[in-house]
């Protein structure tokens, strides 16, 4: 399974990579500004459109495995080290040095189930982003919005080279194996303690790589004057510029439903906040997002290709 | 076009000058080639051609380079850029983009061209270089040769006066190679550019020169028309490889035959032998071929098929033996299952389905470790080898790692280091150490456990011919003690000289495998030069199985 970009022609891919870089922006501001759960669980669901539309399910499912795999961390960590809350589940007489008493509580889990819910949603939303935008388009982006021309290519050449890093640390285990080093053998610290002997070969040749690569984009004037002139700029057209602000409309409904209506705070602790919507008002509010999304992916179905290309 | 007057350059506070009082010329339109045993100065030399020295190195300068009338000097590589053409060794480092286009166009973006200027210079270069059919692809997708394409192509974009390429096939296999030496000749000959050509294989590029450089210890030790230089005494003095052609020439003219013109090519070897002939000279009988006595299977595949994780097959049904005191070359091209194979002796790969042994043990109940004791495998690069702080720490890592006593430890140790020549650096970073030295302590490091089998992935790629040579003799002293080689390698010279067996893999199977005289004679492209020469001669009685020039010495009378 492949997690690079992979052309393909759907609603995602069409639309424009700002109304996408905007969407993106939008919905992980918004998964800040809000605590409620059911807030929260809408703005996941409001990804979902965008990635069963755009075909990549798939690395989604592979991505989101890796987030779940961290959010079980936090889960753990949470309920291990935040003894507030009213709802004892499991309350131990003995005290761990540092830890204090083991005390777990309803509130502290499901504290903790909430803040994956909330990277969940920030994963989500940035696998549809680099799904769904070419890596050079992304640069393009990135540039086009006046963020530094430098940065953006160390960033972009990280892109590049983090998986020939990968492959020299594959072979340099291979290396140490030839070698008689049982790099997969023994308890955890054994195997991090034989594995720490990669990195300094490998931070050599990544420092040669570096060099090698100064060079070349020395000698090919990089750095030359700052009047630097760009191939291929990304158009923004009429069409596009709809979809941008539709893009940016869950954020501008973020700000009205959290700030101005004061909707959408919850309480975890000591006793959980009810669950349900307060009222109407509220369902109706909540509906309108996903609306939202599904409205531009939906525009995205209508657009074509051509002002891409 | 570029001039060197009287040019001294020292890195940092090294008191040993890499480049020592250099003066040389070169015109415009010239095609020279550098070359030169590792650590004679060609890539320094290279490097001050477009100011990398001394504005990105720095150090101590006296002297003067002025390339197409400017001072390198006063201006920096950026500067110098639009004029001077810089294609490195390695295609994956010199790449900054994601995609062929971007590529291309970045050189001309950082000068501040207009839009149209380079979108017309890109047609161009694609054009030039003929990867129009590329340019919509990722870079990652690129083969090593279409990458080098594409670093040949952002330079030329740039519309340079000079072309500088350091050792630019060196990564590459021979089809990836001659695709790009057969691009830098056409640009060469058609557009006049002048072009400065770093490289070891001289049966590769002998022919393409209007001039020959070699290089050694910092200083220009002969400068010439090509036959002349390689027919000469001096590439033999500094460890310079020459085309067997040429080998095969010099030998003819101290048996007292008469040479116009030093033969670079096998056609002109031909004809030099056919003059030789035609003085009266007969060929001998032919030979009989070698005895193929070897000892008991060491390694034995059966039905072997590796398939990984991506879904490639890279093994289909392989089933082989090697034996006790075995030389085996594997060749074959890039992609064709070479390492995929090589990986299964030791352990590193598994098998999808069938089997490996080694002497007996099934590898896939075996971890890499454990079959350390019997095989040793020496990577392309030396410094994959490196982890430790000393040589001698080095070499004692899997001596430790196999838990051999102390004792052992200290001699197996000592010995190594005396064996391979490395007792005055024993305690130096093996980092440091020069190209050759590394080398000795990465197959140092590997047979200081007496393996039985040892497998070298394509050692030989981008050596020059003094280390290439060193190699091989410790291999063939290694075999002498019983052991068995597996050297894959791209080299169908090497392979003609000490193999006693061929095996020639294409698409994941096995497509030829016998006595290297059987596989590797009449073929069309694994073949080396004087099997190609000889082939003109069957009329004439040759043995069509001679291989290297001191065996064509031996049948000619």
């Amino acid at each position: 399974m492949s997690l690079r970009y992979r052309a393909l022609d759907s609603p995602v891919h069409r639309l424009s990579p700002f109304c996408k870089m905007a969407w993106v922006g939008s919905i992980t501001l918004i998964s800040l500004f809000f605590q409620h759960p059911l807030y929260l669980g809408v703005f996941f669901l409001a990804t979902i459109p965008a990635v069963l539309a755009a075909r990549i399910w798939r690395q989604w499912a592979v991505i989101m495995l890796f987030g779940i795999f961290v959010g079980a961390n936090l889960v753990f960590i949470n309920a291990v080290l935040i003894h507030h809350g009213s709802t004892v589940l499991v309350e131990t007489t003995y005290e761990i040095p540092t830890l204090g008493t083991p005390r777990i509580t309803l509130e502290a889990i499901f504290y903790g189930l909430m803040m994956t819910l909330r990277i969940l949603i920030v994963i989500s939303a940035f696998a549809i982003f680099n799904f769904t935008i070419h890596p050079d388009d992304q640069l393009r982006a990135f540039i086009q919005l006046k963020l530094p021309y430098k940065s953006v290519l160390v960033t972009s050449m990280g892109t590049r080279f983090a998986p020939l890093l990968f492959e020299d640390l594959l072979r340099l285990g291979d290396a140490q194996r030839a070698r008689g080093q049982e790099l997969d053998r023994g308890n955890l610290f054994h195997r991090t303690r034989k594995r720490a002997a990669l990195i300094v070969p490998l931070l050599a040749n990544a420092l040669d790589r570096t060099v090698q690569t100064a060079e070349a984009m020395e000698s090919r004037a990089f750095g030359q004057g700052t009047n630097r002139t760009f191939l291929k700029r990304l158009p923004v057209t009429r069409f596009d510029w709809l979809t941008i602000t539709l893009a940016v409309s869950p954020l501008l409904w973020g700000i009205l439903t959290a700030f101005v209506l004061h909707y959408g705070g919850f309480r975890y602790y000591e006793t959980l906040d009810p669950l349900g919507p307060r009222n109407g008002t509220e369902i109706a509010l909540l509906a309108a997002l996903p609306l939202l999304s599904g409205t531009l992916v939906l525009l995205g179905a209508l657009k074509r290709r051509w002002d891409l290309d | 076009m570029i001039e060197f007057r009287d040019f001294t350059f020292h890195y940092g506070a090294d008191p040993m000058p890499a480049l020592k009082r250099i003066n040389l010329r070169i015109e415009a339109g010239e095609f020279v080639l550098v070359s030169g045993p590792s650590g004679g100065g060609k890539s320094s030399l290279c490097r001050c051609m477009n100011g990398l020295i001394p504005h990105f190195y720095g150090g101590k300068v006296s002297g003067g380079v002025f390339v197409d009338g400017l001072d390198v000097l006063r201006h920096s590589p950026k500067e110098l850029a639009a004029r001077v053409g810089m294609v490195f060794q390695d295609p994956e480092n010199q790449l900054v983009t994601l995609s062929v286009e971007q590529e291309i166009a970045f050189g001309m973006e950082n000068l501040g061209m207009p839009v149209e200027r380079i979108r017309k210079r890109l047609e161009e270069a694609l054009d030039t270089v003929g990867i129009a059919h590329l340019r919509h692809r990722p870079l990652a997708e690129l083969s090593g040769g279409e990458k080098q394409k594409v670093a040949v192509a952002a330079v030329l974009a740039l519309h340079p006066a000079v072309l500088i390429l350091d050792e630019p096939t060196s990564e590459l296999d021979p089809k990836g190679a001659e695709e790009v030496l057969s691009i830098v000749q056409r640009l060469n000959d058609e557009l006049g550019l002048t072009v400065v050509l770093v490289e070891h294989r001289m049966e590769r590029v002998a022919h393409l020169m209007d001039r020959v450089i070699l290089m050694d210890q910092g200083e220009i030790v002969a400068d010439g028309i090509p036959g002349e230089i390689l027919g000469g005494d001096v590439p033999e003095r500094i460890g310079v490889g020459i085309p067997p052609v040429t080998d095969l020439a010099r030998r003819l003219i101290a048996k007292g035959a008469t040479c116009g013109k030093i033969p670079l090519t096998v056609k002109e070897g031909r004809a030099l032998v056919l003059s030789y002939l035609k003085n009266g000279c007969r060929p001998a009988p032919p030979q009989s071929p070698p005895s193929g006595a070897v000892g008991a299977p060491v390694i034995e595949t059966a039905k072997l098929w590796f398939v990984y994780p991506s879904g490639t097959t890279a093994l289909r049904d392989v089933s082989i033996t090697f034996a006790e005191g075995e030389f085996v070359t594997i060749m074959g091209r890039n992609g064709s299952g070479k390492s995929t194979l090589v990986k299964h002796f030791n352990g590193l790969l598994k098998p999808t389905r069938g089997s490996v042994r080694i002497r007996g043990r099934d590898t896939s109940k075996a971890t890499a470790a454990e079959l350390a004791r019997t095989v040793g495998f020496v990577f392309q690069n030396p410094n994959d080898h490196l982890f430790a702080d000393t040589v001698e720490e080095e070499i004692a890592l899997v001596l430790k790692n196999l838990a051999f006593p102390r004792e052992a430890i200290h001699r197996k140790v000592e010995e190594m280091l005396e064996t391979f020549r490395l007792t005055e650096y024993r305690r130096r970073y093996p980092r440091y150490l020069s190209g050759g030295q590394r080398q000795r302590v990465a197959l140092a490091s590997v047979l200081a456990c007496e393996p039985k089998v040892l497998v070298l992935d394509e050692p030989t790629r981008g050596m020059d011919y003094g280390l290439k040579r060193d190699l091989l003799n410790h291999l063939e002293a290694y075999r002498r003690r019983g052991n068995t080689v597996i050297l894959v390698t791209h080299d169908v010279e090497t392979a003609a000289r000490h193999a006693d067996r061929v095996v020639l893999m294409s698409e994941g199977r096995i497509v030829a495998d016998g006595p290297r005289r059987e596989v590797l004679s009449r073929a069309l492209l694994f073949s080396p030069q004087i099997n190609r020469l000889v082939r003109a001669f069957e009329r004439h009685g040759f043995p069509q199985d001679i291989l290297t020039p001191g065996e064509l010495m031996e049948a000619l009378p």
